[in-house]
This record gives C-alpha cells, structure tokens and sequence, in this order.
C-alpha cells in the first residue's frame, strides 16, 4: 500500500505531499501566533481567542475503538434467529437488550446511554465496513486512517478534512489521552498529542529561564520532522497551562468515569469548551480484540465492562456539554474490523468484517439503527463473516458534508459518495469558514 | 495507531512530514564522499550533516548501544570497532558488576514460575501481583542505562518488541519476568530459539489466547501473529491462518501451575498445509513435533529473513534502509541458520551503516536513557533513612516518565511492538516530556535520589572556559561531540544573556544556578535527538 508519493489523486484544497519547506513555513506561521500571544502579556480570554480558529461548524469527536469492536454485541439482530444460532454462550438475550427495535436492540451494559438513544441524540449504523477489508489489526488500522485505498495518498482522513476546512490553529487537531498521535491525523495540518491537559506542561520556564524562547530559537533550521512537533509544543503550552490554572468543573453535574476514556472525554469538553479551535478530537479506546473471554452481557465480562466504560463516558460527556454545547458536537465511533459472526471455544470471537457505528450529538437523527441489513443467513455471510453493506466513510462524509462543511468529499475520501441516510440535520450556516463565526446555534437535542 | 515500518514498508507520515530520514541520508552520502541517491531537494541536505558528529566511532556508539559514556567511548577507541564489536557480542565475557548488583533490588526476578505462585500462596505478594512485571520494566531501565553489555540490552529490546508480550497485563502476571529470560537468553543467538521460545512459552499462548482454543473452534490470535508478525509478514492467505491455528490447538497453559502443557486431548489431528509447509498432522500425541516442524520452517522462510533483515536495518541503519544491504543480510540470515550475530557483524561493518549517520533519531527510550548515561547518572544509593530503603525509587520514577511519553519498556498494547521510526514517535507529549526529563535530571530536582557526579560541571568540563562562547562550545562538545550552528550557539548565549566574548567566572550564575538549565537545553536540541 505504499507508493510513490504523487499529488494528483488528491482533489484536496490543500495538496497532501508537503515539502519541508511547507511543513516549516507552517509551523512558523503558527508559531508566530503562539509568540505574539505570549508577549501580549493578556489574560487567558485573548490568548485563547486569538488562538481561536474561526470555523463554522461541528467540532467532531472520533473514538476509535481499536481492536475490532464487536458490532454485534453492541447493537445486536436480535431479530435476525442466525445471530443466536452462531452465538449460542456468547449472544446477548433479546430479553436482556434495551432500547432498539423489532429488529436490533443494545447491549444492558449501555444503558447510561438509553436516554439519549431515546431522545433522538444517539443512533447506530450496522453493517458498516471497509471496502477492502482485512483481518490484520495492522493493515486494517492503517487503511482505516488513511481511508483512502487504491490512491496514493499518505495522509489521514481528518487530516485532510482539517486541510479542507482551512485550520491553522495548533488546537484544531488533537489526539487526546496518549501520547502519540493518531495515524488519521498524520500530515500537514496541525495536530497536537496530550495526555493531559494538565499534564502538557514546560518545565523550568520563568522569567529569569526563558527556556519556552530559547527552544524555539533552537529548532531554527531544524528538519523537519524534529521542528514541527518542537514547534506545536511552544506554541500549544501557554494554552493548556493557562487552560490548568483555570480548573475544570464539570457542567450539570457531570460525573465522568474515573477511567482512561473518561479522562480523555473530560479534556475533549474542557477543550470544546475552552474555545481553543478545537476542530476535531481523537480519543483512542483500545482493547476490544476480544478472541477469549468476550464473555455473556453481565458485569465483570469484557464486554459488558468495556461498553459500560463507553456508556459511562459518553453520556457525561453529553451531559457536561448540555443541549446547546452538544448542537455543535458529533461523536463517531470506528474499529478497523467487526468480529466473525460464529463464537470461537474461548467464549469470543476471532477478527471478523462487518460492524456497528455510533453517532452521538445534538444534530443526530437518532433513536435509529441506520443501514443496510444483510442478514447472518449461512448464504449471506462473507467468509463467515457479516457482509459490509455501507462504505464507513460514507457514513463520515454525510456528517463531514451536513455538519462540518466540507463541500469537496473527494478531497477526503477520494471516489466516495456521502451516504444519504439523513443521519443528521444538516448544519444551517454551513459556509466557507472564514466568512462565518462559529456560535452557538439555539436548536438542541430534540 | 501507529505500525511496524518494517512490516509495511516506509511510513507515510515520515514521507507526508517531509521525508526526513531520506534527507539524511543524502546530506550524509554527499558529507562522507559517499555516492548516494539524492532523495530529497538539495536545500534540505545542509540541514542534518550540520546536526551530527560525522565520527565513525561515535557513530557506532549512538547506534549499537544506549549512548556514549565517557568509559565507553574510551573502550571502543582503545579496541577498534571490529574487535569493540566481537566483544559485545559475546556479553558473558564483559563484567557487568555494577548493573548486577542493582539489580538484587528485584529479587522477585529471579523467581521462577512456581515461585511467584508460592509468595502469592504465602501471602508476601497480591494475588495477581502485578510487581513482578513492573519490576522487570524497571529493571530493563536500569540494564539499560548500566549494563557494560550494550548491544546485548539493545537486542533484548528488539526482540522484546519482535515478540512482544504486552507488560504488564493480567494474563502473564506470573510469568512475563520468565519470557523475559528466554528472550535474553537467545537475544545474540538464533531466531529459531526465540520462536520456539516463545511458542513454547505459557506468556504468549496466554497473551494470543492460544491456551483456550479448541480443536472444535479453534482460536485464530496466535495463529495470524505468529505468521504475520513474528514470521513471514502479510504474504499469508486466510487458509494458512486457519491452518496454523488448528495445527497450534493442544497447546496450552495449565491452570493449576501456570506451566505450559501440551493438551493432546485439545489437538485437532489431520494434514496441514501452512505457505508451502506440509504435515500429515497424524496423531494427537505428534501435535507439539509438528509445531515444531513449522517453526523450523517459518523460521528459515526467505519472507522471515527478509523481514528480520529489514527489521534490524531499521532499528540500527535508517527508517527506510537500502534494499541491497536488506538483501545481503537476508542471506547472511538465511546461511547462519537464524542466527543473529553473524548479520549484527555484517551490518555494523557495511558501507550502508557507515553512510547512514544522522539517519535515525532516538525514541523517548533511547533518549532518556542516553541522558542518563552521558550525565554520569549512577545507581541510586539504598538509603533506609531517607525513606529509599529498597533503593528503587529513583528507577521507578524513570521508568513512570517513560510511560507518559508512550515508551516504557514492554509496555506497548498490541501484538506489533513499538514502532521503531521516527515520524512515529514526532509527537508533542513526546517533546515534552523529553524536554521536562533533561531539566528535571540536569537540575537534580526529580528522581532525586539518583547518583550523580559530585560536580556535574567539574564532570563535564574538566578545564573551565574562559568565555561564554567557550562555555557553550564545551558543553555542546562534551554531550552531543560537536559544536553547534552558530544560531543555535547564538541562542544558548541568548537564553544565558550574554555575549560570547564575556569573560565566564567560576563563580558565574551560569556555572551553578543556570547549569543544569544549559545542560537541559543542549539536550533538548535537534542535536542530541539524533542517533
């Protein structure tokens, strides 16, 4: 999959090869911001504002569920008589689901999430999968964030969604909770790796030790590929230590787990609230390789424990955002593969295709499990496994197009046509982004 | 989430970000006299020559071990790399005395399976006892930073990450710290030891599920891990993936010992076929020879020492190494029957290794650990009153600042191993971090409990300048074995306010308070990131 690096498959506003030069003459751009913020000798307000992209639409939240979800534990067919008979330790009783309809229903351990489903906030999308699949985690994953087969691209997908959408700002882009970045944002947007908010902080930086300054002037002439992320970091911790100082109390009484995800979420809202530029987040929510132990839907099995983390994490999120502050909000989940459909002998299920999507977020047509069902018949599996009926990013490009502005899918995800799902109501002041501000729109949840 | 270069072949983002290494290798090729393809705009080439000391040895030193040490650095130009190298490759020759003794601190370590169970029975460990495993990533810091045997550590991380067995993770509480010996056992030897070693071992059939999978349903993680990752690479079918898995089937942990078992009742028996390798597969009781048989096979296959080759160029020539030389150290693989020192031999001592300098920057392992060692740091004294009693604390700390920047020891979530090229660790916590650590340690502010040279500027500047240019030229030399571009030099003088004619006294705030300050940002420089 990797090829000679070459432009012209990308429709992009911004190419995706960069030269070194481009990759320095942006991060100088950003760091000149960064600069004048710090010697502005303003408060927290200005230096946030002036750091502030102005961008019109969604901040968009992408969780990745990394080690192949199982979709069809999560939202499962419980219509479909195929699912018990593959599944028969493994499968969740109809009796036990919640919400849903006569065909689908969710996992108990979701129920944090029930009232948001209810409300029309939360909807599932089945069937969903890569156009090229694979079983390798690793191939998988990176096709994934690259989604773009068949082209020679080598950047992410939210990285050329940022490019389209015109971010500078060194909080557009961030991989939020670990400390490497995301693959998806690899490229020439900006981007930014935290732990933590709290954590993103410059030793020994006083007025007497200008250590801020002198490793700027450090990195001059550096290469690049050293000088970028040198470059971020000068500019992104003003930011974040003012960002620390100030404190962060949940809105509504939001009470977020005390887990990796749950952190991680807190500091997405913290961001989003902060009106830091915040353009796309990425939350890596890992270990759901589940061969052994995938287990039945009570507490204490894997699964069970696992969605509950997401549950959990997703709804203090919604609810420290509140109605206004979740209009402009649209959580996704992805997972480079679903799991085989027929349980293994160590109650879980080997890597698989086909798999479930979450969509969360003000403007979310929700209460719906969107899609095109195949069926779990013998004859409609794919190598056992549950065919992929929707391009997952299709799915994206109808959030990218209704919600964040993008007009020239092909620029993301080359050859791909959004979906026409109504997943979401479409954006009313969507346009260019330097002609609109972003505020607050009045419609919440429904 | 990032992968294995060199399972799928240059990174994008490093080719995305500006093709870097690529970069480095021209600068380098036109700096050396050496004729190499220009990979990238001129413009960039004066960029990383003007970055890196050109000295072959140093070279070498920044390569095939965790970072000079003035002792170290002494013993290779005392002995000539070809002979420096023949000794590293044989550890048990060098005396290791200072590391050893540390390591007692861990005595958990020396336990054997059987032995941590017992502590857990007599109530000395928690159930689960998660200890063992940290103090084995504790320790791999400290063999690390003080082993005499370098290239043997560094290899034992290699194939740490070749195999990798996430640490620490519930599944190997008990036996992680015993893989850990197989893999330092055969870490110079042959590979077809480390994959059986492995195989063979209640860590990773616990790790890839294969100890409950069942000749009925057989699980496939081990299977598609064994060829994919640690064999052939992506040059499998889903046939052979299912084809190993059953052929795997019987092979399992017990429950009661913790030992591994071969469980012939869990076999599935029958002809096998795995990438040209057959087998009648005939009985249950012949299960574990014919795993045996396919290992051998998978071991010598020419896609595994392909991939081996391309793997060990990429942790010691550059992030996107020449195929000729990945070609020839196949071979050299491939008629040395696995083994790896022959290969270590032939890349340290081929034009492509000597031509690559610049061409590789150090993870936040690397990095940390060659600060350490270039500050003279030793082992923390035991210090019962000052509440160190088991003189541990100071590693600990270590090994935590390497988690929060994503690169403890064995502690990588997935099967793949850490990645091993830069634009995958160009991120900003990992600057960070960096940067926080080499102030944190030059200052003496955290761990405090290390040992460190009575004077760090008398250890790192025998003669005192005599200027503020001279101060800055010296440090600079003494760290990264060259003095820096003058807007760099320009910078330090900036950050210290002070010309670089003006006179340095000893009594100067940049000789005691600032130190530790200049020191860091030395450290924190592009220089100092180059391996």
């Amino acid at each position: 999959m990797m090829m000679a690096k070459n432009t012209s498959d990308c429709g992009c506003a911004q190419p995706p090869s960069l030269s070194r030069r481009g990759v320095l003459g942006r991060a100088l751009a950003v760091g000149a911001g960064g600069a004048l913020a710090s010697l502005s000798g303003e408060g927290l307000a200005t230096r946030l504002a002036f750091a502030a992209t102005p961008y019109a639409g969604d901040t968009l939240v992408v969780l990745s569920l990394r080690g192949g979800f199982d979709g069809l534990s999560a939202v499962v067919p419980a219509g479909d008589p195929d699912y018990y008979r593959a599944r028969p330790t493994i499968g969740v009783p109809k009796e036990r689901l919640i919400a849903g309809d006569s065909m689908f229903g969710l996992h108990p351990a979701l129920a944090p999430l029930r009232e948001l489903w209810q409300a029309g906030n939360l909807a599932a999308i089945h069937a969903v999968g890569q156009p090229n699949p694979s079983r390798s985690h690793f191939q998988a994953m990176e096709e994934l964030e690259r989604a773009a087969p068949g082209t020679s691209l080598r950047t992410g997908w939210l990285d050329r969604t940022l490019g389209l959408l015109g971010a500078t700002g060194s909080f557009s882009g961030v991989s939020v909770g670990r400390p490497l970045p995301s693959r998806a944002l690899s490229g020439p947007a900006p981007d930014l790796s935290l732990n933590s908010i709290d954590a993103f902080k410059l030793s020994g930086d006083s007025p007497d030790t200008r250590m801020a300054a002198a490793l700027r002037d450090l990195y001059t002439n550096a290469p690049a590929m050293m000088a970028a992320p040198a470059r971020a970091v000068s500019d992104a911790v003003t930011t974040t230590t003012a960002l620390s100082a100030t404190g962060y109390v949940p809105a509504n009484g939001a009470v977020y787990p005390e887990t990796a995800l749950g952190k991680a979420m807190r500091d997405v809202a913290r961001l989003t609230k902060g009106d830091v530029g915040l353009m796309a987040a990425y939350v890596d929510f890992g270990d759901w390789d589940m061969h052994q132990g995938l287990g039945t839907a009570v507490a204490g099995q894997r699964m069970y424990d696992h969605l509950a983390d997401l549950a959990a994490a997703l709804s203090a999120f919604a609810t420290d955002l509140g109605q206004t502050g979740m209009s402009n909000v649209t959580v996704l989940t992805m997972s480079e593969f679903g799991r085989r459909v027929h349980e293994n002998g160590s109650m879980g299920a080997d890597h698989g295709n086909g798999n479930a999507m979450l969509l969360l977020g003000g403007a979310v047509r929700g209460n719906k499990v969107y899609g095109d069902w195949p069926g779990l018949a013998a004859n409609r599996l794919v190598a056992g496994d549950l065919a992929a009926t929707t391009d997952y990013r299709a799915v994206i490009g109808e959030i990218l197009q209704r919600r964040c502005g993008v007009t020239d899918l092909a620029g993301v995800f080359p050859g791909v046509k959004a979906s026409a799902f109504g997943l979401v109501d479409a954006r009313p002041q969507i346009a260019t982004p330097a002609a609109v501000k972003k505020k607050p729109t009045a419609t919440g949840s429904r | 989430m990032p992968f294995d270069s060199a399972r799928s072949g240059p990174d994008r983002r490093r080719l995305l970000k500006g093709g870097a290494a690529g970069t480095v290798m021209g600068a380098v090729g036109i700096a050396a006299g050496v004729a190499l393809p220009a990979t990238t705009a001129s413009a960039a080439t004066a960029d990383v020559a003007a970055f890196t000391s050109t000295d072959p040895l140093r070279h070498l030193l920044r390569r095939a071990t965790y970072g000079a040490t003035p002792q170290s650095e002494a013993e290779l130009r005392g002995l000539g790399a070809v002979a420096w190298l023949d000794r590293q490759l044989q550890p048990a020759t060098i005396d290791d005395a200072v590391c050893d003794s540390f390591l007692t601190r861990f005595p958990l370590l020396n336990l054997d399976i059987a032995g941590v169970r017992a502590e857990v029975t007599a109530g000395r460990l928690p159930v689960g006892a998660f200890g063992v495993m940290q103090d084995l990533a504790r320790a791999a810091v400290a063999r690390a930073t003080w082993s005499n045997r370098q290239l043997l550590e560094v290899m034992v991380d290699f194939w740490s990450n070749h195999l990798n067995v996430t640490t620490p993770s519930s599944d190997v509480w008990d036996n992680r710290h015993t893989y850990d010996r197989m893999i330092r056992a055969s870490a110079l030897g042959r590979f077809v030891d480390l994959l059986k070693g492995s195989a063979f071992s209640p860590a990773m059939l616990s790790y890839l599920d294969n100890r409950s999978s069942t000749k009925a349903n057989p699980n496939e993680n081990y299977g598609r891990e064994l060829l994919e990752l640690h064999t052939v690479g992506m040059v499998y079918t889903e046939a052979d993936v299912a084809q190993a898995a059953r052929l795997l089937t019987g092979m399992t942990v017990d429950r009661k010992t913790g030992q591994y078992r071969y469980d012939a009742n869990q076999h599935a028996v029958g002809p096998v076929t795995v990438l040209g390798f057959s087998h009648p597969n005939a009985t249950a009781a012949g299960g574990e020879a014919a795993v045996s048989a396919l290992l051998d096979y998978l071991a010598m296959h020419p896609a595994t020492a392909a991939r081996i080759a391309r793997k060990l160029c990429v942790r010691f020539v550059s992030d996107d190494p020449p195929a000729a030389l990945i070609s020839r150290l196949a071979q050299v693989y491939l008629t040395a029957g696995s083994a790896v020192a022959p290969v270590l031999r032939a890349l340290f001592t081929s034009p492509e290794f000597a031509a690559s300098i610049g061409a590789k920057v150090r993870t936040p392992m690397e990095d940390l650990v060659a600060t350490l060692r270039v500050l003279g740091i030793t082992p923390e004294p035991i210090d019962a009153a000052g509440g160190n009693p088991a003189g541990t604390e100071a590693i600990r700390a270590l090994e935590w600042t390497l988690q929060s920047a994503g690169h403890a020891p064995m502690r990588w979530g997935t099967p793949d191993g850490y990645p091993d090229v830069a634009a995958l660790w160009a991120s900003t916590t990992g600057y960070l971090v960096r940067w926080n650590a080499h102030l944190n340690i030059a200052a003496n502010w955290y761990p405090k409990q290390l040992g460190r040279p009575e004077s760090m500027v008398r250890y790192l500047l025998p003669t005192l300048p005599t200027t503020y240019g001279g101060l800055v030229d010296a440090v600079a030399l003494q760290l990264v074995g060259m003095r820096l571009r003058p807007e760099h030099t320009a910078a330090l003088l900036s950050f210290l306010g002070k010309a670089a004619t003006t006179a340095l006294k000893p009594t100067d705030n940049a000789l005691n308070g600032k130190f530790g300050y200049l020191v860091a940002l030395v450290l924190d420089s592009p220089y100092f990131s180059v391996r």
